[in-house]
């Protein structure tokens, strides 16, 4: 994810500069995504008026691809990128906001088997992601990056331990560029395998937030099989990202004393400092719900509130995923990363399959 | 020994309050569930 889209108290001028500088792209992330939720509906709509049976597209994989097509044929101008790049942040405010769908029993109960599973998966995919970026004989602090970024979350993974293990740019860059075109692949090729295994909604949407890497990709492939897969996704997603400061402080203790230096003072600070915020923010609107402080067509409102934000979302995904800036990347670190990533999705597979006793 | 992530914390720092992405979008989240809950939002259509 990418965290360095950090928005900044500052003078009156320069926030509303600021805000100004956001608005072309913001009105791009919404006019691609309502594009997608209107062909869903006109094509449903058109389909009953002629008696056709067309396939229902959802409105997921119409924004993601109307975004693609414009960020690989047109290109996103330079006036588009900064609102663009917000996509981030309406994915982390639809995650808050998904909170007022889940009971906190059910938060507890299926977070708890989430982190037993994403641990299992965190610590087999890391051993192996490090022998296989050995075997192939890449760099090892790109081995680590793309070990973390595979294991645990993505880019957001990728830019917090580059930081705290004082990797090079071009190593985060090079991870980060592999990671975001597996999720591209994952994206499209996760829900496909679910319906040939004829997953239900629950173990696909575990195995999605377990198996692929990035935030954003994980939500939409969740929400491509289907509402209560998405939710699911996102909730092991979100278990799995609470876990990335324990990784990123574990590999910043490991490379500070392989190269000699003091890597943390404070560790609780440290891992606070990595902790993501919105987890906490599901969790509370979450309890809130469960305390009833919501009526019925309250929840109904935030329920709704939270699918607005994830459709500028997924039109972020499309929009900036850039097939020929990935292919400018390095083969090898792609290679690692893609035989990684089908080894973690057979495991967490695997995982999601020995959990359905304990998820009933 | 000055810690080297505590350095490149201090190097980053930047002057004032500063709020995370994070930290924004759980606080508009809050602020519209809130603006729901008080009835000021009644209802968002799909």
């Amino acid at each position: 994810m990418a965290s360095s889209v950090a928005i900044t108290q500052v003078q009156p001028v320069g926030f509303a500069r600021r805000v100004v500088e956001l608005l072309p792209g913001l009105a791009l992330l919404a006019g691609v995504g309502y594009a997608g939720k209107f062909l869903e509906r006109t094509i449903n709509v058109y389909g009953k008026a002629h008696h056709l049976t067309l396939p229902n597209i959802e409105y997921v994989l119409w924004a993601i691809l109307i975004g693609l097509a414009i960020a690989n044929i047109t290109g996103v101008p330079a006036i588009f990128k900064p609102g663009v790049a917000t996509y981030e942040f309406w994915l982390k405010a639809g995650i808050v906001l998904l909170g007022a769908r889940f009971l906190l029993g059910d938060v507890v109960k299926l977070g708890g088997v989430s982190l037993v599973l994403v641990a299992i998966e965190i610590v087999v995919s890391l051993v192996f992601m490090t022998a296989l970026g050995r075997a192939f004989g890449l760099k090892p602090k790109l081995t680590t990056l793309l070990a973390v970024g595979s294991s645990i979350c993505g880019v957001s993974a990728i830019i917090a331990t580059q930081g705290a293990i004082d990797a090079d740019e071009e190593d985060a860059s090079f991870a980060i560029a592999a990671i975001l075109a597996l999720g591209a692949i994952s994206l499209f090729v996760f829900p496909v395998i679910g319906h040939a295994l004829g997953l239900n909604d629950l173990s696909y949407g575990l195995w999605a937030g377990l198996g692929i890497d990035n935030t954003a990709e994980v939500t939409a492939a969740g929400a491509l099989y289907s509402d209560a897969a998405g939710k699911i996704a996102v909730l092991a997603k979100t278990a799995r990202n609470a876990m990335i400061g324990f990784v990123v402080l574990g590999y910043a203790i490991y490379w500070a004393r392989k190269e000699g230096t003091v890597a943390v003072g404070n560790k609780a600070a440290f891992l606070w400092s990595k902790f993501p915020k919105f987890v906490l923010g599901f969790l509370l609107i979450s309890a809130l719900a469960t305390a009833s402080i919501f009526n019925k067509e309250q929840l109904g409102s935030l329920a709704n509130l939270s699918r607005w934000a994830f459709l500028l979302t997924f039109a972020g995904v499309g929009l900036r995923t850039n097939i020929f800036e990935m292919r400018k990347q390095g083969l090898r670190p792609f290679a690692v990363g893609a035989i990684g990533e089908v080894v973690i999705a057979a495991l967490t597979l695997g995982l999601v399959f020995g959990a359905q006793k304990f998820l009933h | 020994m000055t810690e080297k992530l505590d350095d490149n914390a201090r190097r980053e720092k930047p002057r004032g309050f500063r709020l995370s992405l994070d930290g924004w979008a759980v606080t508009l989240a809050l602020f519209l569930s809130l603006l729901v809950a008080l009835g000021v939002i009644k209802k968002i259509p799909w």
